[in-house]
């Protein structure tokens, strides 16, 4: 098997366009331009726009201005950004944060990815069912769930297993890491496992083959191979740690360490709102990001390698021997800490009167439980509404990830390079200041104001904003999964005479079918507990289950807060572990369909 | 083709979100209170009229999203804590004044009538103030302080809200300058909030926390916070400051581009009667523990109502508030 570039024979043919300008043709072309310009303009409209609007807000900071709105052009709002010596510390702590979380979070999802994948390790099962269950967790809930153990007055303190000098240094930057690397390594995992199962192992045979020594084959031949979905992990972790809030409002909050995100919140949570100072804020943060996509992008300045042809087998796993012991008490502990003591501490919380009685005995209590199991409370009608809303934007958001990927892969890597920038850049938004740039569109952009669909205070805005918020995973996942195919598979069918929408369906998608699967269960679960879009775009028909559950934490109800959480993430675990169980059961088996016999 | 499938997509989208239609309500409320979904609920079983409450969640964020909807706002009728904040959105014009004949229709008690703003800018619908929430696990009895000046014994332990995220915590520290001085004060303050990881939190429940389970023995937080978490059985008490306290009004404003205006008369009218009031109770979280403003209404029990108020000069208190807040965010956020 050779690994195959862009450039080529197959990519010369598929620039080529025999036929002459006869009507047809003309009509073709048309048909040509409008497939990727439909696409772009959705990415346009779901990212693009609301980001632009909050941007340039930076440099024309009355431009929403309620007495009178001007287009008046200013440097100072980023002048005084970069002025202020509280700006630029949380640039700096924010920068030192995604850094080192993105290099802590790649090694142990990679790690956990290889073991997975690669190892035949005792209760595989467990401990490859943990990441999702981690992405289950809403990182407010997780970062809640620590403060409650690490706090000085907190349960690990009450237990008396907690030096005073951790909970010092849990609520800084060492805490800071420590969560968020417990709470992303499901994402590095994600990725770096779904470039593994496309690795195959012919080119590892063939290097064993020669008597090369398995960490010979991992450094030189897999890890290269891996090395894009190694920096599309590290960039996406960066660009997550970036923009996170979670873990922002809470932990960072509570310590010496101020970050961007919380600077653009607290300026957009007032009357009036600070448009110029978060608008310079949001700027300095995409740039930030942009900056690392343009900074790998000039590192690897070769073509990804392409490696799923039809020859593709699947890899054999590796036998550990007595290593395997070590390996599974290291994963265990993860998902202990990862997992267990924190969803331990929100039932714990759940399943108590009081914070302050904390372990006593006549502290416990189901009344808790029993209010969030009631049928028919504002409680239920939330979580069935962020189920609705999540099943929707699942649907939405993976296919048009899997449209968007068909289309780049077939462009230019310039044109990949920014819808990837754009997505991550997405990312890196906070969805608080997407939420906002929602608003601006869709309530104050003449034009778009009075579109019925989707409407400001509509539950179709508020799927929109979720759409948007989640694409940018669909499209990292499923673009990772289809830049492996060779273009000889979709070239064959093109010469069979096979259209675009065809060899899409019938060649692409059981190929990359698992990431789709993924990627959608992944929007699923996110969008659930999606919570700056839930409160940004809050439904005049009623809250999301996140809005819900935040308002009660906000409102010191936090026990009734983790009973709620704690349906909602077995709902919507059950659900996907439901679908999951579906998709295995009836999923194309890859090589069945590969050779282009079927495309005629 | 991919084309055709795009647009296939594309009104497949629209058709499944329109088939969830929004029915228009007769009153659209933004809100950030505990009680104001039980009384939408008992205006709506009184009236026949249907209230949409969005409560997106802290003040701050209604704020917020307030500010983005800007010269087009979706609400009605929105109900906050803080008497400043809505004195501002009036003199953008973002409020309408309130009508005088509805304040006249409500029976006002004396301290009622004195939260009327002169701008007309909101209602008082009732009445909170700022205490020190006291840890009696943490603090022995003898040792309890009594006023602002008591906390210097208590350096590096006092946890406090930051006056920018919080109207309330604003509302505080313009009261606090004016019961102490201005210079006096802010030297209090230099010498109590030693630890910026306890001074610049963001909400009262984050207040309790640090109290509660923190490094922090007492919190400068909403009085109405400390009864309902005093209700639930945690070991706080409420002191009222010797120097004393300022009122901190429960506001209701009406939109300026309101088209339901005859419903939030109704709306008001029900909220400042009996059943109204009685709705505003229902309930064991922190607003439903508020002070009544509406002759005949009593407070819930266990909530403290003879306070020694001292009126806030609002001038003072918006003229320096950029000034201040930059202040307290300088020397206490992290």
């Amino acid at each position: 098997m050779t690994v195959l570039h862009h450039e080529g024979a197959a990519a010369f043919a598929r620039g080529s366009n025999s036929r002459g300008l006869s009507p047809n043709g003309l009509l073709a072309f048309i048909g040509r331009l409008c497939g990727p310009m439909a696409i772009y303009a959705v990415f346009f409209l779901l990212i693009g726009l609301p980001l632009a609007l909050v941007l340039i807000q930076s440099v024309m900071p009355r431009l929403f201005d309620v007495q009178a709105g001007s287009t008046a052009f200013s440097l100072e709002p980023l002048a005084h950004a970069f002025a202020s010596p509280r700006i630029l510390q949380s640039i700096l702590n924010s920068l030192e944060l995604a850094a080192t979380v993105a290099v802590t979070t790649t090694a142990l999802g990679g790690a956990f990815a290889v073991l997975v994948q690669r190892c035949n390790v005792p209760l595989r099962g467990v401990i490859a069912v943990t990441p999702w269950l981690v992405f289950l967790t809403p990182s407010y809930l997780k970062a809640l769930a620590w403060v409650l153990l690490m706090s000085s007055g907190g349960y690990l303190a009450q237990l008396g297993i907690l030096p005073q000098a951790w909970s010092d240094a849990f609520f800084g930057l060492e805490g800071l890491v420590f969560v968020h690397t417990l709470g992303l390594f499901p994402l590095a995992s994600f990725i770096i496992a779904s470039a593994l199962a496309g690795l195959g192992s012919e080119l590892e045979d063939a290097a064993r083959l020669y008597g090369s020594s398995p960490l010979r084959i991992w450094l030189r031949i897999n890890g290269p191979l891996l090395a894009p979905a190694i920096a599309l992990s590290i960039i996406a972790t960066f660009a997550e740690v970036l923009s996170d809030f979670g873990l922002a409002s809470t932990i960072a909050r509570t310590s010496n360490f101020g970050v961007l995100t919380y600077g653009i919140y607290s300026a957009t949570s007032d009357y009036p709102v600070d448009f110029a100072s978060a608008g310079a804020q949001a700027l300095i943060l995409l740039a930030l990001v942009l900056l690392v996509v343009l900074a790998d992008r000039m590192l690897r300045r070769r073509a990804d390698p392409r490696l799923i042809s039809g020859r593709a087998r699947p890899a054999h796993r590796y036998e550990l021997g007595l290593w395997r012991w070590p390996a599974t008490i290291a994963a265990l502990a993860v998902v202990f800490l990862a997992l267990v003591l924190p969803l331990l501490a929100v039932a714990i919380r759940a399943l108590s009167q009081t914070l302050g009685q904390g372990l006593d005995r006549s502290n416990f209590t189901l009344v808790n439980v029993q209010t969030a199991l009631s049928l028919g409370t504002a409680a239920n009608q939330g979580l069935l509404r962020s189920l609705g809303y999540a099943g929707l934007t699942a649907i939405i958001a993976s296919g048009i990830a899997l449209l968007l990927s068909a289309r780049l892969d077939r462009s230019n890597s310039l044109m990949r390079t920014i819808a990837i920038g754009l997505s991550l850049g997405a990312v890196a938004i906070p969805g608080i200041v997407l939420g906002f740039g929602y608003i601006l569109v869709w309530n104050r952009l003449p034009g778009f104001r009075d579109w019925p669909f989707p409407h400001y205070g509509d539950g179709s805005l508020l799927v929109t904003g979720y759409v948007a918020a989640a694409l940018p995973y669909c499209l990292v996942v499923i673009l990772s999964a289809i830049g492996q195919l060779a273009p000889s598979l979709t070239d064959a069918a093109r010469l069979q005479g096979a259209g675009a929408m065809r060899r899409l369906l019938a060649i692409t998608l059981p190929l990359v079918f698992l990431s789709v699967v993924t990627a959608f269960l992944l929007t699923f679960i996110r969008t659930v507990f999606e919570l700056p879009m839930s409160q940004m775009l809050i439904p005049l028909s009623g809250p999301a289950a996140p809005t819900l559950i935040l308002k009660l934490f906000s409102h010191d109800q936090d026990g009734l807060a983790c009973a709620i959480a704690l349906m909602a993430m077995a709902v919507a675990g059950g659900g996907a572990a439901a679908a999951w169980m579906l998709v295995r059961r009836f999923m194309p088996k890859r090589g069945s369909n590969t050779r282009g016999d079927n495309v005629k | 083709m991919l084309t055709k499938t795009i647009a296939g997509l594309a009104l497949s989208v629209a058709v499944t979100c329109a088939a969830a239609p929004a029915f228009s309500a007769d009153l659209v409320l933004y809100d950030a209170l505990d009680f104001s979904g039980k009384v939408a609920k008992a205006f709506e079983a009184k009236t026949g009229l249907k209230v949409d409450v969005v409560e997106p969640g802290s003040t701050g964020e209604v704020l917020g999203k307030i500010a983005a909807e800007g010269n087009n706002p979706q609400f009605d009728i929105v109900w906050l804590d803080g008497s400043a904040v809505m004195e501002r959105m009036a003199s953008d014009h973002v409020l309408q004044p309130i009508p005088g004949d509805v304040y006249d229709k409500a029976a006002f008690t004396d301290f009622g009538k004195s939260l009327i703003p002169a701008s007309h800018a909101f209602l008082p619908t009732g009445a909170s103030t700022t205490a020190l929430e006291v840890n009696t696990k943490k603090v022995p009895a003898d040792k309890t302080p009594k006023s602002w000046a008591d906390l210097a014994h208590f350096a590096g332990t006092v946890a406090a809200k930051d006056p920018n995220l919080s109207g309330p915590a604003y509302q505080w520290l313009a009261g606090f300058f004016q019961t102490n001085g201005l210079d006096a004060g802010k030297d209090l303050l230099g010498k109590v909030l030693t630890v910026k990881s306890l001074s610049g939190l963001s909400s009262g429940g984050k207040v309790n926390t640090a109290v509660l389970t923190g490094n922090a023995s007492v919190g400068i937080n909403q009085d109405s916070a400390i009864f309902a978490k005093i209700a639930g059985g945690e070991p706080v008490i409420a002191v009222y400051p010797t120097e004393g306290s300022i009122a901190l009004p429960q506001g209701l404003g009406i939109s300026a581009k309101t088209t339901h205006m005859d419903a939030a008369r109704k709306f008001i009218d029900f909220v400042t009667s009996a059943e109204g009031q009685a709705a505003m109770q229902d309930g064991d979280d922190t607003d439903f523990f508020f002070m009544p403003v509406i002759t005949g209404v009593k407070a819930k029990p266990g909530r403290q109502t003879d306070v020694a108020f001292v009126h806030l000069d609002d001038k003072v208190a918006s003229a320096h508030e950029t000034e201040w807040k930059q202040w307290y965010k300088d020397h206490f956020v992290p």
